[in-house]
């Protein structure tokens, strides 16, 4: 299969990601103790491109996966008929796994960072999309009777009351997304998208303090974009702090 | 009497007669219409109650004025202008909006609700901020509480910015569904008196909605009541309403307790009190004897010598030579001349008193209100001038 013998002979490569800077094998190295600190120390500024295009793929991920997932909430929440069909699709994509749709997907936009975006912006659709929903869903009715019984249009039903109101559903999405996009980036690697997926697939998937360092970078990326949404919908909510004084 | 006064709206744009004409609602798929060839007319500037029982159409009646219900057929004027004329937007922000559960912005501050309106409109920040704070004095509340958050503030409140809210821009008509109807007792009485002592103020048309009879009767300077169907069982004034109900269906809405009901309408002042022999301490007890002679109350009344009362004398207090510091019976009730006619009967009954004295606004004695003298105006003929004359003085 051809997943197999791509992972068979990126780990042959991968021999020299974790040997080609020391021309002999470290102690600890030979060990392959829990965690190397002389190769840490010697090689960590390795991971710095893999980080860089981990952000990158995660970030137009979602990006794109908010901008495309919240147009349809938006759209689905005034025509309501849509909701469900758009609901089965977005559902769809979400459960198809990442791998085999990078598969999938190779024929037709071929290996690359392109590649690697569509899916995972796709996986992230269903969880923006139905948090919106969700969020608009839940505003009030007699705030929105309000709303249009002193004159406000429906867009600014929209964009002044529904969506403000929407704040909290709507990044709490975004940050499942996001962190759960962190997590499966790392198999970008396999769609020829780099990210963080390519030291623990080259460096071999035996060798610990490898695995430690990359999983490492992405559980801390996953938790800075957590705390830093976080941090944007405590500001963007200021009225859910001051309901609880 | 000059009372504080309140701010003034800039730019009053006063207030405009409501016509319905024929209006008709129905809804597809349903044989009959929620609300059927209204015709009505609201005089600028009074409160008109539509009232009925739940289903009736009140609300969709009411609704159909800012077109957050479409009519099918007939017509509603606002002045001289339809309705149907206008973008329904654009008349939605001349025309005041209260509704039972508020509805303020979550995520607006205080200041920002009352500024909804005007900043739809346009304003310009500083005047819409003025205005607000205009408002929030207008309604009784603390100016500390502008910049607060709805979530923060007790319901009454809450409704006390909701109704600033629907004045904001000064409209020509005030809807208000049930406004008062999510706030419990005490202070929902609170909250209707503080609208009306505003509406003598700011003199707008009002359409209100109650499903509370007690309600239309104490708001309504007249109270249309309907039946299913959006029909009109009755359009008068609440004393003609209480005097002569159109029909049996009336009658049952309004209620046995109408007697009791035209009592909340009067003022303790609009009675012919009784006057008690008044006496004041020190004086020889035979000058007040001499006085309880054919009086129409059997007890003096001790009084101050700025005439406020002190408390009743009785036979004891006047086996002595002169009226003694200290009265044998305390007081009792003490009214007000302002006081609502039913309040005063039920302090009366509660204080087991069969006289309360009545005093002015400085507190000077008035007269004398008995039980007596209740049930004797309910049962004449009489009654139904007097109630009138008294309803018909602007609230407050």
């Amino acid at each position: 299969m051809a997943s197999v013998t791509t992972l068979a002979a990126v780990g042959q490569v991968g021999k020299g990601f974790i040997h080609e800077r020391t021309s002999e094998t470290l102690p600890c190295q030979a060990t392959n103790k829990l965690f190397c600190w002389d190769w840490a120390k010697e090689n960590i500024d390795r991971y710095g491109t893999p980080t860089l295009q981990h952000l990158e793929l995660v970030g137009l991920a979602v990006l794109f996966g908010f901008t495309i997932a919240f147009t349809l909430a938006v759209l689905a929440y005034r025509r309501r008929w849509l909701r469900s069909p758009l609901l089965a699709a977005t559902g769809v994509l979400y459960t198809i796994p990442s791998v085999a749709f990078f598969f999938l997907l190779l024929p037709l936009t071929g290996r690359g960072v392109d590649t690697a975006v569509i899916a995972l912006t796709a996986f992230n659709l269903q969880v923006i999309y139905r948090n919106t929903i969700i969020g608009l869903s839940n505003v009030p009715a007699s705030v929105k009777e309000a709303a249009r019984g002193i004159g406000q249009t429906d867009r600014q039903i929209l964009w002044r009351v529904e969506l403000p109101l929407a704040t909290r559903e709507i990044i709490a999405g975004l940050r499942i997304a996001t962190v759960s996009t962190v997590a499966i980036a790392t198999l970008a690697v396999f769609a020829g998208g780099g990210g963080l997926g390519a030291p623990i697939l080259q460096g071999g998937i035996d060798f610990k303090t490898n695995i430690i360092i990359a999983g490492g970078i992405a559980i801390l990326m996953a938790l800075a974009f957590d705390l830093i949404l976080l941090t944007i919908q405590r500001l963007a909510t200021p009225w859910e702090r001051a309901a609880r004084t | 009497m000059p009372s504080e006064k309140l701010p003034e709206p800039k730019s009053s744009a006063g207030a405009s007669p409501v016509r319905y004409a024929g209006a008709t609602k129905r809804y597809p798929g349903s044989a009959k219409a929620a609300v059927e060839d209204l015709t009505l007319e609201v005089p600028a500037g009074e409160i008109c109650v539509l009232v009925g029982p739940s289903g009736c159409g009140k609300t969709t009646a009411m609704r159909m004025v800012n077109r957050t219900v479409e009519m099918t057929e007939g017509d509603i004027l606002i002045g001289e202008q339809s309705v149907r004329e206008r973008n329904p937007a654009q008349l939605r922000r001349e025309i005041g909006y209260v509704i039972q559960q508020i509805g303020l912005f979550p995520h607006r501050t205080i200041a920002e609700n009352i500024a909804a309106v005007p900043q739809l409109l346009g304003w310009k920040k500083e005047r819409a901020a003025a205005r607000s704070a205009e408002l929030l004095a207008l309604v009784g509340l603390d100016p500390d509480l502008a910049n607060r958050y709805p979530a923060q503030l007790s319901g009454g409140q809450q409704q006390r910015v909701g109704v600033a809210r629907a004045l904001a821009a000064d409209p020509l008509v005030m809807l208000m569904d049930e406004p008062f109807g999510a706030i419990d007792p005490i202070n929902r009485e609170r909250l209707q008196n503080e609208f009306l002592r505003l509406q003598a103020e700011i003199g707008k048309t009002v359409l209100f909605v109650t499903h509370d009879i007690d309600e239309a009767i104490k708001m309504g300077d007249r109270i249309a009541i309907m039946r299913e169907g959006g029909k009109v069982a009755q359009y008068a004034t609440p004393a003609e309403l209480l005097m002569d109900p159109a029909d049996e269906f009336v009658e049952d809405f309004v209620g046995a307790d109408r007697a009791l009901k035209r009592l909340a309408l009067m003022r303790v002042g609009d009675i012919d009190l009784w006057k008690a022999p008044l006496a004041q301490v020190g004086q020889a007890t035979a000058e007040v004897r001499a006085e309880l002679e054919g009086a129409e109350v059997p007890y003096p009344l001790l009084v101050d010598g700025k005439r406020r009362p002190l408390g009743w004398l009785s036979e004891r207090d006047l086996a002595g030579e002169q009226v003694p510091q200290r009265p044998d019976s305390p007081l009792g009730p003490l009214l007000d001349r302002d006081d609502v006619m039913r309040d005063a009967l039920a302090d009366l009954l509660q204080g087991e008193a069969q006289y309360a004295a009545v005093v002015d606004h400085e507190g000077r004695i008035d007269g004398v209100l008995s039980v007596e003298i209740i049930s004797e105006f309910l049962s004449s003929p009489k009654a139904k001038i007097e109630e009138q004359s008294a309803t018909e003085r602007p609230h407050g």
